[in-house]
């Protein structure tokens, strides 16, 4: 009996294991552009950001409204996590180039959002 | 690129200066310390700079984070270590580690954009509105920090630089869930309408004892129980000091 119950709480934690893996988001930086400019992520949940600058210089992807701040080095890839957020409007920047380079991050619910589209 | 290199050299340049300000209060250094601190600062922060592409990539692209990680912590130790013992080995070790920690940031934005179309006059005088707002405000926290330290004691002062000091915690917590190492916890509160930290005041609060608008519960409790803790050490030791000296 409780080698039985020992196993369906090992199934369990696997499960949940493989369930918290974090939903990655690839963003790209192009002249002094963030493509997408917009991403939308659902809320509670963290989650990977994959930014590749394919700028010639270097950036630095800043967000007061994340608590977020690295630097993007000319054609390399950089990894930043994100969440668990509450919904609302999330913005970051390129401090290098503040103008230009900005997007903003969507706290919603996304798969009810994917529903109506 | 004229008011991005204020702001630039604005966020990179306040903190090391604050702190420097905050540790002459507390024992004044001779200008022969403080100019070799600062220079030898810059030299770390440059080899920093230089190694940092190649740094960025250890650890899964997460490199860069666990180096500016042990940044932190070493300067909350120093900078404790110099308020308790006044050694000037701390007061080495939290300007350099402050400089490299900020002033990197900054070669890498100069060093980059130093050789585009026409941007060389706006980054030079950028800079130098930057470093001279900077050093205004130096000389006017050193002269209200003096004067409050002869009229009420050490203990606000120690204060100021508890607060100061476990910011570098914050910048450290904040690292540490950006590259997942530990998961955010629940924002506390939201002061975003009230006082952005992208303000003028919000930058210079964030300097000075590092203001947050968004700070979650880890933080929070981080923050309130390091300065505490600081603040106990300071009072306990230095009257432990009077106590041996008398």
């Amino acid at each position: 009996m409780t080698k039985r119950l020992f196993n369906r709480c090992l199934c369990c934690l696997l499960f949940l294991s493989f369930n918290a893996a974090s939903k990655e988001y690839l963003i790209v930086l192009k002249d002094h552009l963030f493509y997408p400019s917009q991403i939308t992520i659902p809320a509670n949940k963290k989650v990977k950001l994959l930014i590749e600058n394919q700028d010639s210089t270097p950036e630095e992807f800043d967000s007061f409204d994340l608590n977020r701040e690295k630097v993007l080095y000319p054609n390399r890839k950089s990894i930043i996590y994100i969440g668990p957020l509450s919904k609302g409007y999330y913005e970051f920047f390129g401090e290098f180039s503040p103008n230009t380079a900005r997007g903003v991050v969507i706290v919603g619910d996304e798969e009810a959002k994917h529903a109506n589209n | 690129m004229l008011i991005t290199s204020l702001v630039m050299s604005l966020n990179q340049l306040l903190p090391v200066a604050i702190l420097l300000v905050l540790l002459q209060v507390v024992r004044k250094q001779s200008a022969l310390k403080i100019g070799s601190a600062l220079l030898i600062g810059a030299l770390m922060s440059f080899l920093y700079m230089q190694s940092a592409s190649w740094v960025s990539q250890w650890f899964e692209h997460q490199g860069l984070e666990y180096s500016q990680i042990g940044l932190c912590i070493t300067i909350f130790i120093a900078v404790l270590v110099f308020a308790i013992k006044q050694k000037s080995a701390a007061f080495y070790i939290a300007v350099i580690s402050t400089i490299t920690l900020y002033l990197s940031h900054y070669i890498i934005y100069l060093t980059s954009f130093w050789q585009s179309n026409d941007a060389g006059q706006s980054l030079f005088i950028g800079t130098l509105l930057g470093v001279g707002i900077c050093l205004s405000f130096s000389v006017l926290l050193y002269f209200l920090m003096n004067a409050i330290k002869h009229r009420f004691g050490m203990y606000p002062l120690f204060t100021l630089l508890a607060f100061n000091s476990t910011a570098k915690l914050l910048v450290a917590l904040d690292l540490a869930s950006q590259i997942d190492l530990i998961t955010n916890t629940a924002t506390v509160w939201d002061l975003r309408d009230v006082l952005s930290e992208n303000s003028e005041l919000g930058r210079v609060l964030r300097a000075l004892v590092g203001y947050e608008a968004t700070p979650d519960l880890m933080s929070v409790l981080i923050y309130s129980t390091s300065s505490v803790i600081f603040l106990s050490l300071c009072y306990v030791i230095s009257a432990s000091i009077s106590k041996e000296r008398v």
